[in-house]
Formats: C-alpha cells, structure tokens, sequence
C-alpha cells in the first residue's frame, strides 16, 4: 500500500498556526486601532469554537439546532456562577462548564431521537426561550435580565485582560477545537454523523446505534459550546440574556451554513467571514448605502445577510470551503477541463 | 507568494483604520470627535433616531458659531439595538477604532453597565448617558468617577412619586408594574426605601422587557384594590395597562417613571390616559424658560422635521449643552482628564435647559429633583414644581 | 457452525403476508440465491434477518445465536452485513470514507478515541478500506466523492462497505440491478472471489437468471411469501412451479 500522506501537502498548516500567532503583532505595525480589530477577532474566534461544534451536530449530523446561543448561555452563565460566587478556579471551570453544558445538551437531544429537521430546530429553539426564561428566574445567581458582571480569567496566576491576552487566549483554544473537529470529522465517529444524516438504513446496517450516535453528536456539540461559552463569558466581562436570543442561534446557523455544512474548515470560514463582514465590512459600505436609501444601520444589516444567504444557496450550496476546494482542483488542472472533476 | 497577498489583503482590510495618533484621542486642530451608541433598530428605536438629532441640532449651532475653542464637534452614532453585547462592540469600535474622545448620551441601563469595563479601561468618559437609572451616578462603581449622570435617578423618582401619593392621600394603596431588568431594579430600589419610610406595602407585578399582553398584571391590580398605580415602563406599556385597566372597569390614579413622561403616552392611551401623571427632570420643551425658547428658535432655524420636535429631540439638545459646556471648560488642549476636570468644576451651572446643575468629585448626579407633568384634556400640563 | 437457520418465517404487514412460513438453511461458504418475482418477499426476509422487520413468528438463528432478539446495529456484530437495492451510500463522503463507514464495528471505543490524538489511527483504518478497495479494483476512487460517481462504482463501494466488517455472510440485494452484460459478469466473478478469497458465504437476491444460474450453489424460490421450490440450479430449472409461476419458459442458459 502506498503511503498516502506523503503526497499530501500539510505544509501550510504550521504557517497557518505561527501567521494566527503573529497576527496581533502585525496588527499593531500595521493600524492602531488593533485593539478593536482584535476584539473582533476574538469574538470570530469565540464563533469558530462554537460552530465546529454546531456544524458536527447540525452540518454532520444533519440535526438542526436552533438553540445555539441557549448553549453558549448556559455554558457562559456555569462558567460565570462557578468561578465568581463559587470560586472555582477559572482552570477546572474550563474543564467542568463545557462538560455541564454538553450534559444539558444531551437531555436537550432527547427529542432528537424522534423527531428532526425543521421540528427539531423548532424545539431546540423552544429550549432556548426556556433557558433565557431559567436564566431570568434566577435572579440571585444571575441577577436575571440586568446581565452580569464575569471577572477576568485568571490561568497560572496571570490574569488575562486584555484583547491581547483574550487574542492568545480564545485562539489558542480556537486552533485546539479546529483540529479535535477534524479529527472528529475524519474518525468513526464523524464518519457515523454523516451516515445517519444521509441514510439512517445503512448508518444501522453498518452498526451505528443511532439513539446513541444522535446523543453523542449533542454532546460533543454541546461541549464545543461549553468552551465557547466559557471564553466568551471571561473574556467579554459582561453577559447578558439579550445577547443569547433567537437571532443569535441563527446567525450560528448562517454561518455554518456560509462557510459549508459538514466541513469544519467551512464553519471556521463561515465565522470569520460573518463576523468581520458584520463588523468591519457593513460599517464601511453602510454610509454609502444610507445616501441612497434613508434606512437605519441595523436594517442595512439584516438585508445584507439575508442578501448573503439568498446568494450563497443558490450559487455555491457547498458555501465557502466548497468555492475554495472548486478552486483549488481548477488552478491543479486548469487546462485540462476543470469543470468535470468536480461533480 | 500566497503569504504575501494575504498580508496585501489583511493591510487593505485595515489599512483605512490607520490614522495618526493625536495628542488626545478624538482631538484635532479641527475637530472634538464624540462617540454614541443609541439603539436604531431595537425595541427603542424612535428614540434611537430622535435623541442625536436634537444634539446634532446643538452641535450643528456651536460649530456654526466657530465650535468650541475654535474646534467643530462632530458625533459618530453606533447601533445596539439594546443588546447590552452589542453595545460594548460598538464602544469598542468607536474607542479603539474610531478614537473617539469621550462617549456620550449611550441610551439604555443595561448597555450602559455593559460598557463600564471598557470605559475604565481606556479611561474614556461617558457624558450624560440617556437613563435615569441612579446607579449611573453611583460612583463606587467600575468607572463611576467617568460617568457623568444628567437625570434623576428612576430611584428617586420613584420615592417623590409615593412622598406625593401620600400627601395626596394618607390612606392611598399603591401598586407598582415594573419591567424586569436594571431599570426596574433601580425603581424597586427606591420603593423599597420608601416602604420603609412610610411603613407601607407597594403590590409588585413585573413583566419582561417587550411583552404586549397585561392582562395578568392588570387583573392582579384590580384584586388589590389599588388607588394609586405607579408603572416603571416606557411607552407601550403604561398605554396598554391603562387601556386594560378601562376595559375592566378599574380607574386607579396612574403615574409614571422615566420615559413614560413622553407625549405618546397620553396620546395613544386616548381617554384612558386621562391624567396620567408622569416625572420629568427638566424644564418642558414647550415652557418659556430661556433655553427651551433657544430650543424652539433653532427647531426653525435648522428646519427640524415636525415629527421630530418634543421631548426627547429636547432632551438631547439639553444633554448637547452640557457637553460643550464640560469641553469649553476642559481647556484649550482638552485631554480627557481635563474634561473630566472641567465638568466637575460645574457648581449650578445654569443651562435653563436642565435645573442648575452642580457635579464634584463626589458627586456625578446632576439633577435630582422632579416636576410632575399630568395629561389633562390631551395635553401635557406640569402640575407641580420642582419636587424633592 | 457458520450456517444460517430460517425456520417458519412469518412476517405481516397490517393483513398483508408478506413472509409465510419460510423456511430454509444457508450453509457455510455457499452462495446461497433468493430469486422470485417482485412483491414475492425477498427483500422482506433481508430486512428481518437485518432487524429492520421484526416477523411474527419464527426463528433466524446465524452461528447459535438468535438474531430476532438483536437491535439492527447488533447484526454486523455477528457477522451479518448486507448491500441495499438502491444503493445507501453518503454522497458527501470520500469513496473511502463511504467504506469506511462500514469498518465501524471493527474500531473499538479506544481506537476511536486514540484518532482524537494520533493520525496513526487513521491510516490504520484506511489500510483497512484499502485493502478491501484493491480487492474490488476501485482503489483509484479512494479520494473522490461519492457524489457523482458512476453507479457501478457506487454498487462496489457499497459492496465494499458490507465487506470491510470481514463479516461471516454477506447480504446482497440486487447486486447487478442496473447494468449491463459485461458488468453483469464482472460481478458474478468478484461474488465468486468473495466466497473463495474472503471465504465470506453469500446470500444474494437477484433478478439477472444468468447470472443466478451461473453461480449459486443453492436456490430458494419465492412467490408471495411462500418458498415455491428449494434446490441447486439444475433442479430449479426444471421445476415445473417455477417455470410456471416465474421463469415463463425452461432457460437455456
């Protein structure tokens, strides 16, 4: 058998890795306003960890969830309760929030093992309106609707602060979820995720239990959700239940959807083009926008999204990672028609 | 060679946020630059839109004067659709991005606390934010000490509203509906301390922000037999409880906390809201004190839109003037130290548009008093004067 | 022990007998043929003996153990796997990956947990698609996707993916459903290799009398629900039923 990965060029991952470590830097040469763009990035960031676990669960899988942002809730409020009033260290606190909200995102895949597309995503998205109400209702650890106040983290005794902190921080986290995604994706588990999206009949004859395989996929994605909503809570130092609404979940779902479903790196792409379309891409082409239309910045917003995913599924289904792979094999043999590798 | 266009394309996506660093942020030859975040396409929206105009009006009437020590402001205004998240990504563009001097009038109580953290850590002061809550002007909070409050806290307001159902009416039974967040917190607050005062019990229904049905809490009002009914919402709310409540055949006194003070209020609520009394905190628009008569000269110099004239274009005319008040006093080289500064070496300051206001290292409060105005034949009458 | 016991098989769909007392034995290392017309049943008893269907009455019982009382994803554990008559293959997956999905009975908890941290893992698992891919000449489909494969291909890959469980009987419905003459024999050749190399036994339902004919060691005839004749080739040949009821006239083949 002849060795595969010889051929295969795994090159630009490390420079892909050293170029996300440099970038603060770079952008402190380049502009000073970096601080804003990485507190962009961070939150792109905070998204990728979130969606590599949603595109497992609803990319792979095929189990829409439209209670993303309850997920990012309660791992963002555990995370908050226990290290603040509890006074877990941060450090067990990143290990034990993820595993608490993948828990509740296993009783929330209860229904899943009955019902799917569009009923499940309504139904997860009912689970969110029930967390946000949860949350509110228990005003003495949340203080409910007023938001609350998350302290800094704290990792070795040395308190991450600032953007810069939060930068190392979130995207060191953010490298480890890309590549435990892909391994995911690329294991017997990833490869069951797909099976039982595609065909339930030869993901059982091929001995997937399926009840089990769906639970799982809640759980790992509830547990990338976790992490997210860990991160997010210390790094943004103010939560709040208006942040974790309907629109929220599926912005998430946009942006899987954008990037690719069932690829990871799509879901990565997915984030970071929403998010810095959304905030540094609207801003510029807003003005110009109002001189024509006399409408408001939130509402240049939704028109512009609902413009990208109007786009996005008719031209390039794949989304993103698919346009990017297209690319790729017709640069490789781009005299010799292109068009028909790729069917 | 892919590394080289990344780094092209990572420089032409940023690039346009490269400017020269000023000796103070926002400040230069030409320009003060001030920040806002006002909520344009949220549950607040009218006010989103309404507010910095009526400041633009001011600014525009300062600049056109030679601004301010020979500089011109100009206002950069954000979107937060009143998520408190939101808020802080939009502050954080306009600091670290935009460089924006100081913050002003961020409209919301949750916002406003949500941005704290990076007021304190930048430093940057947040001049008149558009809430009455109290803990605005609490100064043992994070970055206290660079908020300055204009309005009377909704703590307070609260408290004057039951000192002036009592002395009404010694026997009165009050009811309170609060909406279920900071703002409703901080009128909670203030019952409480009057409670205590009185030795009286306020029945207490809360409802969540946005909700359109009443019926509930109206019914539970009604169950009380209440006199007097205080509703701490903005302006659908108190329109609908008062209209439940005439369906059911329940006429309690009504009065209102904040924003409720708005012409709509009335308006809307027809015969039901017929003599809503509700707490303002400064001089009416359409009164004959020195500034709102400025006010309504510059409405027509500057050709403001009808819809737009009243309350709240008012109010952000008003909270305009104490800007510029506070950047004409931070000197000729305003730092944002020296704004800081210069707002608290206000000692009744007179605006004629707020009540004389007096700030110190102390004290960051502004106004604390109130008038009442009531709805009397569709019309906004002040009933009293300034009460304390 | 290998062999397969199907004993009084009945299944009912709401009234309708789709199985009646089928009865009949596959015995280790033979290629075992269900032939009969549509509607007869044949599909039906694929599906109990999967755990898709649960019959009424009867036993399946495969090497002593009593596959009824197993849940569907239990069966490949015995031993059992099977192809689909239209072919259930994931077409947003690598050839190989489709293949490997059927490895997953042959990776334990620890392996799968062992990908999480090392790549060896993985090429230990493709080393087991691959050799299965050679096996079947579709090696060179490894990396593309199964989307927009020709459907002879998807046939072997799923073929393939019965295969990679090295299980102990293979189900194949239709295997040949769909192409042409040299296909046809193409696949009668690798169902012979998979019972003389693999030493995997066979139980293949099939329209294609040629290619049935050709290769079964044994042959069970279905006519709604009911086994009609039961024998090697050169008895269902002449047997006057089938003749009657399926074949139409004597094959010559």
């Amino acid at each position: 058998m002849k060795d595969r990965y010889e051929h295969e060029n795994l090159y630009w991952i490390p420079i892909l890795i050293i170029f996300v470590f440099l970038l603060p830097v770079i952008l402190k040469g380049v502009t000073f306003s970096y601080k804003y763009y990485l507190f962009v990035l961070n939150l792109a960031g905070i998204y990728i960890i979130l969606n590599v676990g949603l595109d497992l669960l609803s990319g792979f899988t095929g189990l829409v969830s439209l209670g993303h942002a309850a997920f990012l809730a309660v791992g963002a409020y555990t995370s908050a309760i226990m290290v603040d009033q509890l006074g877990v260290p941060f450090s067990l606190s990143l290990i034990f929030s993820p595993i608490i909200v993948g828990i509740f995102g296993f009783i929330i895949g209860f229904p899943a093992l009955r019902i799917s597309g569009m009923y499940l995503g309504l139904t997860t998205m009912g689970f969110g309106f029930i967390v946000k109400r949860i949350i509110i209702s228990f005003r003495d650890w949340t203080q409910g609707s007023a938001g609350l106040e998350v302290s800094s983290p704290v990792l070795f005794g040395y308190t991450i602060k600032s953007d810069w902190d939060n930068y190392y921080l979130i995207y060191t986290f953010v490298i480890i979820a890309i590549v435990i995604g892909r391994r995911i994706a690329t294991s017997k588990i990833g490869r069951s995720f797909m099976a039982i999206r595609d065909s339930e009949q030869a993901a059982e004859a091929s001995g997937i239990n399926l009840s089990q395989y769906k639970m799982l996929a809640f759980f790992i994605s509830g547990l990338f959700a976790g992490f997210a909503g860990v991160l997010f809570a210390h790094t943004s130092s103010f939560i709040s239940t208006d942040h974790f609404d309907i629109l929220l979940s599926i912005y998430f779902i946009i942006m899987v959807l954008v990037g690719g479903a069932s690829s990871i790196y799509g879901a990565v792409l997915g984030s970071l083009f929403i998010v810095l379309l959304d905030n540094l891409f609207v801003p510029l082409i807003e003005d110009q926008i109002q001189l024509i239309f006399n409408t408001q910045a939130g509402d240049i917003q939704s028109l512009i999204f609902g413009l990208i995913m109007f786009l996005f599924i008719i031209f390039q289904p794949m989304g993103l990672y698919g346009m990017w792979l297209k690319m790729r094999i017709y640069w490789k043999l781009f005299p010799f028609n292109p068009r028909q590798r790729f069917t | 060679m892919k590394k080289i266009i990344g780094v092209l394309i990572v420089i032409g996506l940023f690039g346009p946020g490269c400017v020269k660093r000023a000796p103070s942020p926002g400040i230069t030859d030409s320009e003060i630059l001030i920040g806002n975040v006002q909520d344009l396409s949220g549950p607040m929206k009218e006010l989103g839109a309404i507010i910095p105009n009526g400041s633009n009006m001011y600014f525009k009437y300062i600049n056109d004067q030679g601004g301010v020590n020979g500089r011109s402001i100009k206002m950069l205004i954000e979107d937060h659709q009143y998520n408190p998240q939101k808020a802080v990504a939009a502050t954080k563009k306009l600091i670290e991005k935009d460089q924006v001097f100081c913050m002003f009038q961020v409209i919301g109580t949750s916002p406003c606390e949500a941005i704290r953290p990076i007021l304190a850590e930048t430093g940057t002061p947040l001049i008149a934010p558009a809430t009455n809550s109290g803990t605005m002007s609490d100064l043992t909070k994070q970055a206290g000490d660079l908020i300055f409050h204009t309005d009377t806290g909704y703590d307070r307001q609260a408290e004057i509203l039951v000192d002036y159902i009592i002395g009404k009416n010694s026997d009165a039974k009050i009811g309170l509906v609060y909406q279920d967040d900071d703002y409703g917190q901080n009128v909670l607050l203030g019952i409480s301390r009057v409670e205590l005062k009185y030795g009286v019990t306020v029945q207490k229904e809360s409802y969540q922000r946005g909700a359109v049905d009443f019926k509930g809490q109206t019914m539970n009002l009604l169950k009380g037999g209440l006199t007097d009914v205080i509703i701490a919402g903005i302006v659908r709310e108190p329109v609908v409880i008062m209209k439940t409540a005439e369906a059911m055949n329940f006429k309690p006194n009504f009065y209102g906390t904040g924003p409720t003070i708005d012409a709509r209020v009335g308006k809307m609520a027809g015969s039901a809201g017929e003599g809503f009394t509700a707490t303002y905190w400064a001089y009416m628009w359409n009164s004959d004190e020195a500034g709102p008569k400025l006010y309504r000269e510059l409405c027509e110099k500057y050709d403001i839109p009808q819809p737009y004239i009243g309350l709240y274009h008012y109010y952000g005319f008003a909270t305009a003037m104490l800007l510029v008040e506070g950047l004409s006093r931070a000197g000729k080289n305003p730092t944002r130290n020296s704004l800081v500064k210069g707002l608290e070496s206000f000692d009744e300051w007179k605006s004629n548009t707020f009540p004389p206001i007096t700030y110190s290292r102390n004290d960051h409060a502004g106004v604390d008093k109130v008038k009442l105005v009531q709805m009397q034949n569709g019309e906004q009458v002040v009933i009293s004067d300034w009460l304390e | 022990m290998t062999d397969l016991n199907i004993d009084s098989l009945t299944m009912r769909f709401s009234g309708l007998v789709a199985l009646d007392k089928v009865s009949f034995t596959v015995k280790e290392n033979e290629i075992f043929s269900l032939i009969g017309p549509n509607g007869s049943g044949k599909t039906t008893l694929f599906n109990c003996i999967n755990g898709f269907n649960k019959p009424q009455n009867g036993t399946i019982n495969f090497c002593g153990n009593d596959l009824l009382n197993k849940k569907t994803y239990r069966i490949i554990r015995s031993g059992i796997s099977r192809t689909f008559q239209n072919v259930q293959n994931i077409p947003f997956m690598t050839v190989l990956d489709n293949i490997l999905l059927g490895a997953n009975s042959r990776i334990d908890t620890l392996g799968t947990l062992k990908r999480l941290v090392s790549r060896d893992q993985r090429k230990i698992e493709e080393s087991m698609a691959l050799e299965i891919m050679d096996f079947l000449g579709i090696a060179n489909y490894e990396q593309k996707f199964m989307m927009g494969q020709p459907f002879g291909i998807q046939k072997l890959a799923e073929i393939a993916r019965a295969l990679v469980s090295k299980p102990k009987l293979i189900l194949l419905d239709e295997p040949a459903a769909g192409m042409n003459d040299q296909e046809t024999r193409e696949i009668a050749n690798i169902i012979r290799d998979i019972r003389d190399e693999l030493g995997v036994t066979v139980l293949l339902v099939e329209h294609d009398m040629n290619l049935v004919m050709s290769i079964s060691d044994q042959i069970c005839v279905l006519e709604s629900g009911k086994v009609i004749a039961l024998g090697e080739p050169q008895i269902i040949k002449d047997d006057p039923k089938v003749i009657e009821s399926y074949l139409g006239e004597p094959l010559n083949a």
